[in-house]
C-alpha cells in the first residue's frame, strides 16, 4: 500500500499537482492506521530532479493547509452541534417526566394508540441516516455496513423491507444500488432542526399507520467520544406506551437515563467528559384530570416523543460526523507533514550535491588551467 | 398567588417566568387558566396562546403540542411556538396567501390534510401578529 502510495507520487509527471489529486493521495495512508512513519520514511526513495521536488513540496505544503482548516472547521462545528444538543435537552426531559406520569395514570384504563400497535411484523421500513460529505474517514461506510448486515439478516429472516435514507451520502449509495427498495430520500441539512426530524416523522408516521410497514427502525451513528461512535440501530415505532424506546435486542435505550456529552479542554488537548444524568421524576399531583380522552393526549404526546427520539438521532449522527472528520484531517495534516519532512530532506540533499558537483567541477577547471 | 409558565419548544425554551393568567386553545376549546386552577392534563392544538403580565397582553403562535396544569405550574411542550413579535408580518402574510392557494388546488386527502394544517399554522401566525397590533 505504501510503495503504490508512493510510486503514484513519483511518477507523477504533471508538473502542477492540482490540491485536489494530493489530499486523495494524502487521504490514502490515514485508510491504513497501521501505515507506520517508520516504514514511511525508509520506503522513500524519491527518484526526481530539484523543480519536480520543489513543485511536489508546495503542493503538500498547500493540501496540509487544508486539511488542517478542515480540522479546525470540524471542531467548531462539533462544539455547536453539542450545543444543539444541550438546548433540546429540557425539552426532551420534561416529555419523558410528563409521559412517565400520564402512563402510571392510564395503566388502568385500556388504551388502544395507533402508534403503540404491535402487529405481526411482515415489512420493515429502516431509517438509514448518514452524512452529506465525505472525507470523514470510515464513518459513511459504518452505516452503510450496518445496514447491509440489517438487511441481508431481514432477508434470511424472509422478512421484507423498505429504505428510508436520510442524507446526501447515504443517498447516492442507495441510488447505485437500484434493488435495494427504498421508500423516500432525505436530505440531511446542516445543522438538524424540528423541521427535518418533522419530514422523517410524517413518513414514518404515515407508514407505519397505514400498516404498509409493522416495524420501523432508525440506523444512526451514536457518539460516544471524539474518536469512536457506535452505529446502532433503534426501533422507533411501534412505541411501548411507557414511552421506552428499544433496541433490536429488547433492551430500554431510554432518554430518561440520558448520557450528556461535553467537549472540554485538558492541558491544551480536546477531550470529551460524559456524564449520566438520571432525570428525577418527581410525583406529579396525583388527581390530574383529563381533559380530553386518555387516547386523545397520548395522542398529542407521542407523535412529539417520536419527533425528539429523531431529533436526538440526528443530532448524534452529525456529531459523530464531525469528529471523524476532526481526526481524518488530523491524521492527514499528520501524514502530510512527516510527507513535507522526507521531501525537503531529499530536496536538500540533492541541491547539496549539486552544489557540490558544480564546485569540484570548476576546481577541477581551475587546476587544469594552470 | 402567581402562576409559572414553562412553554418548551425541541430547540429552545420560548418562555420561562411567572404570569398572572394565559388563555389556552386546547383541542375542545380555548381554557382560561387562572393562579389557583385545577390540576389537568391537555392537548394543546394549533393556535394562539395569549399570555397577561400585569395589564399587558401577549401573544404566541402555538403548533400544537401538549400542556399540564397543576400546583400553579404549567408546562406547554409545544411542537414549534414562536413569539407575535418574533415574527416577519410580510412573510406570515404570505405564507397565509401560498397556503390557502395550496390548499384550493390540493388533490387526494393526504395533501388535503397536510394543506390544511399549513393554512392553520399560518393563519395561526397572523393572528399572533394582529393581537400585538391592537
Amino acid at each position: 500500500m505504501s510503495s503504490s502510495n508512493l510510486t503514484m507520487w513519483v511518477s507523477s509527471t504533471k508538473p502542477d499537482l492540482d490540491p485536489l489529486s494530493s489530499r486523495a493521495s494524502i487521504s490514502s495512508p490515514l485508510r491504513n492506521p497501521s501505515f507506520s512513519t517508520h516504514h514511511h520514511r525508509s520506503s522513500l526513495a524519491v527518484r526526481c530532479g530539484l523543480r519536480e521536488l520543489r513543485e511536489r513540496i508546495s503542493s503538500v505544503t498547500n493540501t496540509q493547509k487544508i486539511t488542517e482548516a478542515m480540522k479546525l472547521v470540524a471542531a467548531a462545528k462539533v462544539r455547536r452541534a453539542q450545543e444543539a444538543v444541550v438546548s433540546g435537552r429540557p425539552f426532551s426531559e420534561t416529555l419523558v417526566e410528563v409521559l412517565y406520569n400520564i402512563n402510571e395514570q392510564l395503566m388502568t384504563e385500556d388504551v388502544d394508540v395507533p402508534l403503540t400497535a404491535v402487529r405481526p411484523v411482515k415489512k420493515i421500513a429502516l431509517v438509514v441516516i448518514t452524512g452529506d460529505r465525505g472525507l470523514c474517514g470510515g464513518f459513511n461506510n459504518q452505516i452503510l455496513k450496518k445496514a447491509e448486515a440489517r438487511m441481508a439478516d431481514l432477508k434470511s429472516l424472509g422478512v421484507d423491507y423498505t429504505i428510508i435514507s436520510v442524507g446526501r451520502k447515504g443517498n447516492s449509495y442507495f441510488a447505485r444500488r437500484p434493488y435495494i427498495p427504498v421508500d423516500r430520500f432525505l436530505e440531511g441539512g446542516n445543522l438538524p432542526t424540528t423541521k427535518e426530524a418533522q419530514a422523517i416523522a410524517d413518513d414514518v408516521f404515515s407508514l407505519f399507520v397505514s400498516e404498509e410497514v409493522d416495524k420501523v427502525e432508525l440506523m444512526y451513528t451514536k457518539f460516544v467520544s471524539l474518536v469512536k461512535s457506535d452505529p446502532v440501530i433503534h426501533t422507533l415505532l411501534p412505541l411501548s406506551p411507557k414511552g421506552e424506546i428499544c433496541d433490536i435486542n429488547g433492551n430500554c435505550v431510554d432518554a430518561a437515563e440520558d448520557e450528556l456529552f461535553r467537549l472540554t479542554t485538558k492541558e491544551g488537548k480536546l477531550t470529551v467528559e460524559r456524564e449520566t444524568v438520571r432525570t428525577p421524576t418527581p410525583s406529579f399531583s396525583p388527581i390530574l384530570q383529563f381533559e380530553q380522552d386518555p387516547v386523545q393526549i397520548l395522542d398529542a404526546l407521542l407523535p412529539l416523543y417520536l419527533n425528539s427520539q429523531i431529533l436526538r438521532a440526528l443530532q448524534e449522527s452529525l456529531a459523530s460526523e464531525l469528529a471523524a472528520r476532526m481526526s481524518a484531517m488530523s491524521n492527514a495534516t499528520d501524514n502530510a507533514n512527516e510527507l513535507k519532512k522526507t521531501l525537503s530532506m531529499a530536496y536538500n540533499r540533492q541541491r547539496q550535491a549539486k552544489i557540490t558537483g558544480e564546485i569540484l567541477e570548476i576546481v577541477a577547471g581551475a587546476d587544469a588551467l594552470i | 398567588m402567581n402562576l409559572k409558565l414553562c412553554l418548551l419548544t425541541p430547540n429552545r425554551i420560548i418562555w420561562d417566568s411567572e404570569v398572572k393568567e394565559i388563555i389556552l386553545s386546547t383541542n375542545s376549546g380555548q381554557i382560561g387558566i387562572l393562579p389557583n386552577h385545577a390540576p389537568i392534563a391537555t392537548a394543546v392544538d394549533i393556535g394562539l396562546l395569549r399570555i397577561r403580565l400585569d395589564d399587558r397582553w401577549l401573544a404566541v403562535a402555538l403548533m400544537g403540542g401538549f400542556a399540564r396544569i397543576g400546583n400553579n405550574e404549567i408546562t406547554i411542550l409545544g411542537n414549534d411556538a414562536e413569539m407575535g413579535t418574533d415574527i416577519d408580518p410580510q412573510e406570515a402574510q404570505r405564507a397565509l396567501e401560498i397556503a390557502e392557494a395550496n390548499l384550493s388546488k390540493a388533490e387526494g386527502k393526504r395533501q388535503a390534510i397536510e394543506a390544511n394544517l399549513a393554512l392553520r399554522r399560518a393563519r395561526t401566525q397572523v393572528e399572533a401578529i394582529n393581537v400585538i397590533s391592537q
